[in-house]
């Protein structure tokens, strides 16, 4: 039977490749799973989302109905949106660990920095599609978060009013920002997704899992590492990840199904304590928190700085492999890094937690003094 | 130096400067005159009127009132007449553009004197002379409609049907509220020269605005000593209803909800025909409002007992300036509702069967308010549950609606159209009660699947686990 397709369809290269395709052994070979484990909450994402298409309408009149319609009418639509949504988030977060640990095992050294900056392109991309999938509902809550979120684009410099009009199809959030909010979802970013990830593969594969240094050190080259075979070792292993995440996505989905909110009314008041997603918390409260004027120059406006800043944060990460040239650089790098991560996680427990936002009041207002 | 001397002086004065302050003081070429001699005149040249009514120097203490004051000036930047082009003869009449007093202040030039032979300056302005002096335009369509395509005109007339215009035509009453009362400042102090800041009613800051009408009102009918003596129907008119007002539900809704359709005085009363309304019409000034209310009671043989025994309509159950919000528990025969102050004891001739009426009622309305109360509880717990309900959620209002609009229908004081509209709502609430319910059993079923479906889940992990212990160790 196997061998009936293996002759037709030429899968003797592809089982080749599997047979020949090992995985080191070392003790942070569990970070190896991460990269499944997003493939696995992306695929999640695609059957899902494929779903909710066949009874999803894109317009101002009919996108609310038709979601709560998804959850109230259709039989087990509750349970398709709440995987949905919840698989997106738990994709965003175990993405954001894909990276650091690669990061931290410097996988992206040479021949491996273009792997390093497809994944790095498919977390931005991702990121893009929870902010446009956030919008297509069009309840309250996210109506307001896209207009806040769009309207940080507008200060950009020189290009910042054409993207704005770009972002939104017009000058306010309308029914034109969610037709393109839903192109961006449904069409442009799974096709980009698509060959990004396809590429992201194709490296993995051609250049095999990376070996981190103090393991190479430990036995004397990668060669001498020990390793499992990927099938059926550590696919097996896998599998047991992804039945583990699928039977976590279960639970969220059956206890806390995502809920719906009201219908957005454009011409309302925003409503109270709007957030954005808790990905782009970080990023929401910093830019709440800077000062209108930088050193009270008039035309350096402190949103215009922290947007800029995170674009350059951004572009920091994609040249990272480029960057690490020496002992002194990695150094640098890693407290770079460091600082990073307990700035992310701090600025997120912030916008979650007021409690949390008055113990760093007294810093901020101290830092805040040199910036105005 | 007399009077006249000065202004003689300062004429004289005034010609050398004229070109000057024609100059200065620009005014508008073609200002609108009212009807009469003043409107056919040629367009106003300078307004000499403040060059003698603008300078303290020209008045005696003892006409300080003719003096425009640099506050008066500045008020009549805002008044609305002023606005439109008007100027001091265009109310006033006679001649702006003489230097020469008696000219200025002819009478065949239609100067309109808001004083009687001898006059006294230390007193107001005569207030039925007040009155003819604004009729004299806003009572003439011709004129008004430059202004408005169809204006009110019928002040005027309105005034003299009012308490205030009956009693000033009656008595001569120097007290009495006239058009600038209300529209401008209180009347009858000593200080009063008339700031002339008359506002457009919907200026904010008008007197008038319907925020600030009750106020404006109680300036006089709030004050004891001007009250004092004045009786309506053999009764003190009394000088507590704006306190009793403010303590209403209309006011709540007018001043700290904002709702200007809410009533003030003018609403139940009138405003430039105010009176307070008969024993007969106090239904039909609620029902200006309360529309379907005030026609179901029109119907009921209660109007007509309440006619007969001289009971003011709906002001008999709710009050009249202290109107509180309706409750259910003003119906029934207990716990202080007011259908038992008559119907406990047959005072007015109130039957038993109406007593019973009354109970049938209460017990109607209670049954529904506390199968909506269930309701909204259930959908309140299923939404805290993350359950989607927001479709029963949005039906229950029709529930509400049909409580509300059996509760208009009691006004009608019959037992069966109360009863067929709170049978709509009980149909509603009852078919929302089970839909919130459902949530609640979905949301228990979908807890005892996800417990089965982990099931499978775990013997897969335990089955691939087991698997993965058989693989040989790699190398």
């Amino acid at each position: 039977m196997l061998a009936f397709f293996v002759e037709r369809l030429g899968l003797d290269a592809a089982l080749a490749l599997a047979a020949k395709k090992h995985v080191p052994i070392h003790r942070t070979t569990i970070f190896y799973f991460l990269g499944g484990m997003a493939l696995f909450l992306f695929g999640m994402q695609v059957a899902t989302g494929i779903l909710l298409s066949l009874y999803y309408k894109p317009s101002p009149d009919q996108a609310f109905e038709s979601v709560r319609a998804i959850m109230t009418e259709v039989d087990f639509g509750w349970l398709i949106r709440s995987l949905h949504v919840w698989s997106a988030n738990l994709l965003i977060g175990v993405l954001f660990l894909h990276i650091l640990t690669t990061y931290m095992m410097r996988a992206y050294r040479g021949p491996r920095e273009f792997t390093w900056i497809t994944g790095v392109l498919l977390l931005f991309l991702f990121l893009a599609f929870g902010f446009s999938g956030y919008l297509l509902p069009w309840n309250q809550l996210a109506f307001f978060a896209t207009r806040v979120g769009t309207a940080i684009t507008g200060v950009v410099p020189v290009v910042g009013k054409d993207l704005l009009l770009m972002a939104r199809s017009g000058e306010d959030v309308t029914g034109d920002t969610l037709a393109r909010f839903y192109s961006l979802h449904v069409v442009i970013l799974p096709l980009c997704v698509f060959a990004l990830l396809g590429l992201h593969l194709f490296l993995v594969q051609k250049h095999g899992m990376s070996v981190p240094e103090g393991a190479v050190e430990r036995y004397g080259s990668a060669e001498k590492v020990p390793s499992m075979p990927f099938v059926p070792h550590f696919l097996l292993r896998d599998m047991v990840g992804w039945y583990v995440a699928l039977g976590i996505l279960a639970a969220l989905a059956a206890l806390f199904p995502w809920e719906l909110g009201q219908k957005a009314d454009p011409f309302g008041a925003t409503p109270e304590g709007i957030k954005p997603e808790w990905y782009f918390l970080f990023m929401f409260q910093v830019l709440k928190k800077l000062p209108p004027q930088f050193l009270s120059i008039e035309w350096l406006e402190g949103e215009m700085v922290g947007v800029l800043f995170f674009g350059f944060c951004g572009l920091f990460v994609l040249v990272v492999p480029f960057l690490d040239i020496g002992r002194r650089t990695r150094r640098v790098l890693n407290i770079l890094a460091a600082l990073a991560v307990v700035f992310f996680v701090v600025m997120t427990a912030r916008g979650l937690s007021d409690t949390v936002d008055d113990w760093f009041a007294p810093l901020e207002q101290w830092l805040l003094r040199f910036l105005t | 130096m007399t009077s006249l001397w000065r202004i003689l002086l300062l004429s004289a004065i005034w010609v050398a400067s004229a070109p000057a302050l024609a100059a200065e003081k620009p005014v508008p070429a073609e200002a609108p005159g009212p009807p009469g001699k003043t409107a056919e005149k040629p367009p106003a040249g300078p307004n000499q009127c403040l060059e003698c009514h603008g300078n303290a120097d020209v008045w005696d203490k003892d006409q300080q009132r003719l003096f425009v004051t640099k506050e008066v000036l500045a008020a009549l930047a805002g008044d609305i007449h002023w606005q439109k082009g008007l100027r001091c003869a265009d109310c006033h009449g006679g001649n702006p553009a003489t230097e020469e007093v008696n000219q200025a202040h002819a009478e065949e030039d239609g100067f309109r004197s808001l004083r009687s032979l001898p006059k006294d300056y230390t007193k107001p302005p005569q207030p039925a002379k007040v009155v003819e002096l604004c009729g004299k335009c806003h009572a003439n369509i011709e004129y008004m409609r430059r202004y408005r395509p169809s204006p009110r005109t019928d002040q005027l007339t309105e005034y003299w049907t009012s308490g205030h215009g009956r009693a000033l035509k009656a008595t001569g009453d120097p007290k009495v509220a006239t058009c600038i009362s209300c529209h401008d400042k209180p009347h009858g102090s000593a200080e009063d020269r008339g700031k002339h800041g008359i506002l457009a009613v919907d200026n904010l800051e008008s007197p008038v605005y319907r925020t600030r009408v009750a106020k404006t009102c109680a300036k006089c009918h709030a004050d004891e000593k001007v009250m004092a003596g004045y009786q309506y129907h053999g009764q003190p008119l009394g000088v507590k209803q704006y306190e009793e007002w403010r303590a209403s539900v209309h006011a709540q809704a007018l001043l700290i909800k904002g709702d200007l359709s809410a009533p003030t005085c003018n609403n139940c009363h009138g405003n430039h025909g105010a009176l307070p309304p008969e024993v007969g019409s106090v239904a039909n000034a609620c029902g200006a409002c309360h529309g379907k209310i005030a026609s179901l009671f029109a119907e009921t043989r209660m109007k007509h007992h309440f006619e007969q025994e001289k009971l003011p309509g709906c002001a008999t159950c709710h009050s009249n300036h202290k109107i509180q919000p309706p409750s259910d528990t003003m119906v029934g025969m207990e716990g202080g509702a007011v259908c038992a102050k008559c119907h406990e004891n047959g005072k007015y001739g109130a039957t038993l069967a109406g007593a019973e009426a009354a109970r049938t009622i209460r017990a109607g309305l209670n049954g529904l308010s506390d199968q909506i109360k269930r309701a909204k509880e259930t959908i309140d717990d299923a939404e805290r549950l993350g359950m989607e309900i927001s479709v029963p959620k949005f039906e229950l209002q029709k529930a509400f609606n049909a409580l509300t609009n059996a509760r208009t229908l009691l006004h009608s004081f019959q037992v069966k159209p109360v009863e067929a509209a709170l049978a709509d709502g009980q149909k509603v609430v009852t078919e929302v009660q089970g839909k919130a319910d459902h949530a609640l059993v979905e949301h228990d079923y979908r807890r005892v699947w996800l417990a089965a479906s982990l099931v499978p889940v775990l013997i897969v992990i335990g089955l691939l686990l087991l698997y993965i212990r058989t693989l040989p160790t790699p190398k």
